[in-house]
């Protein structure tokens, strides 16, 4: 077990090189990040703007750049007037030790921008995640026990339309009904954007929506998943030999049925845990919610590329991380699994 | 349907040479097209793609292109009247226009991303499992690298890469002038899609390349070409056909919301995305997203239905 760790994390390694080489090379093709100080109020002038161009290495090939992200550039020097004459020595770490760089619009540590923005999103997709998958196992089991009965095909035509409906349709539904004609019926309305004032219960009220969204939509392909892996376990031989010998309904359903039905659901969970980081990028642009899909689309708008590297890395490793936890945790499930 | 059955049964007991034929007759794919036949769900869905195809064709019949275009800000976000069955957008363009020539694109747009993504996953796919050793895994990795991107963020910045209007101008066609966007976002889609397809494509050709026939067809002397492309990639035609069919749904909703971010197809082409984009900031006008959403949504249900009907039909082992 431990080897196998060991090889799947050596495996890793140069997947996340390869990554972090293709999306480095992506983001910085973006267009030039610093023409967003060319529209800024205090407009550097042309020199400076090329002394901040040599400081941020961004006149050197991609592949030196691509070096400097990785190991930082303390060990050399820097040519800020371009000829030669003032040469500075590097300020960065690297990524490799710790420091994903200075956010080129805030000027300020690109960590700190996700440090910011990581609690947010994580309190809408924690409690959204959470509920999802309670009401998934609920719905799914009860809808495969009850095969072909009138309320499983109910069940199988809500998911199936919940799972075509884009999540922007829902939400703007959500908000014309509960946000817009609420107030027009002089109902107690709730609030159509943003986090609330910042105490505990503001927030909660402004987290209704979103969740209600964001359950809406996962809800539907998580049922649908639980309800064929339950009909496939209810289908095996030792399903019929547990009610052959006495066992009563519910227990043949909760101890035999859905431990093995589990299996296939530890995967995808643990296959979409990572994603939750990323955020609804749709869903918290639509409710003005600052989590981590604004933030990368915000990033992206003004082509931040360190920003952008820190987010879209963070989920890279995160994903391999949790493919690797996901590959112990099933042994733990399965005793029929080594490796 | 069942008369069909019943005379192929009788033919088939009758005598040996009629087996032949009946084994002939009815292949693998017409066996599977009878199962689909018999799948109340994807019925379904054929009957929504149809309709929506049908208001398509037919709004493109009857409303001429320049209505989709044409702005008149004295009458801007009007609600549905006679006049204008879907109400009219911020700048006065008819919205039942917009919708129409919208769904030109968005359809478009989905199917061709889907080409362009089955094309690719197929050819890696196949490279990767019939060759195998080193090319396979490189190929692997760097498909599972893509696979731990969010598609949406992948898409995002290609699209901004390779949607330069300098360097990609608007074009006409027919007629029509058309935002080079349009084809841009085709690549985009179908290239940050080929992994999964990619994937399937791996695993059947890995499971048939040890068969005995392809063994015999190299002992035979065919070339690597013949092999793959007559004996190994038929096999792969169920799981493709599904995965194509679900996927033109995805491709329609990446576009859709690559369209409502404002950072897909732009101006003056429309596509239920960028309607839906535009009326973003104007909730209060349920009729201004209300109907591209609506259309997006019957046409993923019917992909979604359809898909999961090829789905059984092609299973052999499914008992519907």
């Amino acid at each position: 077990m431990t080897t196998y760790i060991i090889r799947r994390l050596l495996q890793a390694i140069p997947l996340l090189f390869i990554i972090s080489f293709v999306l480095f090379a992506l983001t910085n093709s973006l267009g030039d990040p610093l023409a967003v100080f060319a529209e800024s109020r205090q407009r550097p002038t042309a020199e400076a703007r090329e002394e901040m161009r040599r400081r941020l290495g961004l006149d050197r090939p991609l592949l030196e750049q691509y070096v400097v992200w990785l190991i930082g550039n303390d060990w050399m020097l820097v040519d800020v007037q371009g000829d030669g004459t003032v040469m500075e020595p590097g300020t960065r770490q690297g990524v490799l030790r710790g420091d994903l760089g200075i956010s080129f619009v805030t000027r300020r540590p690109a960590w700190t921008r996700i440090e910011e923005r990581l609690p947010n999103t994580l309190t809408l997709m924690i409690p959204a995640y959470t509920i999802t998958l309670i009401l998934a196992v609920g719905i799914g089991v009860y809808s495969s026990v009850r095969q072909y009965t009138f309320v499983d095909n109910l069940i199988t035509g809500a998911s199936f339309f919940f799972y075509s409906m884009p999540i922007f349709f829902i939400a703007l539904m959500t908000i014309y009904i509960f946000g817009v004609q609420f107030t027009r019926w002089g109902l107690p309305a709730l609030p159509i954007g943003g986090t609330g004032d910042g105490s505990i219960g503001d927030l909660i009220v402004h987290m209704f929506m979103p969740i209600f969204c964001l359950v809406a939509i996962q809800l539907a392909a998580y049922v649908r998943f639980v309800r064929s892996s339950m009909l496939e376990v209810l289908g095996q031989d030792y399903i019929r030999t547990a009610h052959a010998k006495g066992l009563s309904e519910g227990r043949v359903v909760s101890r035999h049925a859905l431990k093995n039905a589990s299996l296939p659901l530890v995967t995808l969970v643990g296959l979409d845990l990572p994603f939750l980081l990323a955020g609804a990028v749709v869903t918290e642009s639509i409710f003005a919610w600052p989590g981590m899909g604004r933030l990368f689309i915000e990033s992206f708008e003004r082509a931040d590329i360190p920003v952008m590297m820190a987010i879209l890395m963070l989920l890279c490793v995160m994903v391999v991380v949790f493919q690797i936890l996901t590959d112990i945790v099933y042994t733990w499930f399965d005793p029929r699994i080594r490796y | 349907m069942s008369a069909v059955d019943t005379t192929t049964t009788q033919s088939r007991s009758s005598s040996a040479v009629a087996t032949l034929q009946y084994e002939k007759g009815r292949s693998n794919l017409s066996r599977s097209m009878a199962r689909l036949r018999r799948h109340r769900m994807a019925l379904v869905g054929i009957g929504l793609l149809i309709f929506v195809f049908m208001f398509v064709l037919v709004g493109t019949l009857l409303i001429p292109e320049s209505q989709s275009t044409f702005n008149m800000p004295s009458r801007a976000l009007q609600a549905p009247s006679a006049e204008h069955l879907f109400g009219t957008d911020v700048i006065g363009r008819d919205l039942l226009a917009r919708v129409v020539y919208g769904g030109q694109i968005s359809l478009f747009v989905g199917v061709t991303a889907v080409i362009v993504q089955m094309f690719v996953g197929t050819v890696i796919g196949l490279l990767s499992g019939y060759l195998g050793g080193v090319i396979d895994s490189v190929l692997m990795r760097f498909a599972e690298a893509m696979l731990s991107i969010p598609q949406l963020f992948l898409a995002l910045i290609a699209l901004r890469i390779f949607s330069d209007p300098t360097e990609f101008p608007d074009f006409t066609f027919m007629g029509r002038q058309y935002s080079a966007t349009m084809i841009v976002i085709v690549f985009v889609i179908g290239l940050t899609s080929w992994m999964r397809v990619s994937r399937i494509v791996r695993s059947v050709v890995l499971s048939v390349k040890e068969q005995e026939y392809i063994t015999s067809a190299k002992s035979i002397g065919a070339g690597n070409w013949r092999i793959v492309l007559r004996h190994v990639l038929p096999n792969c035609f169920a799981p493709i056909m599904v995965s194509a069919t679900l996927g033109v749904g995805s491709a329609i909703l990446l576009e859709a919301y690559l369209g409502f971010l404002g950072l897909g197809v732009r101006n003056p082409t429309p596509t239920w995305g960028n309607i839906m984009g535009d009326a973003n900031s104007y909730i209060n006008q349920w009729y201004y997203w209300f109907f591209p959403a609506v259309f997006i949504m019957l046409t993923t249900l019917g992909i979604n239905f359809l898909g999961d009907g090829l789905r059984d039909a092609f299973d052999p082992r499914s008992l519907r």
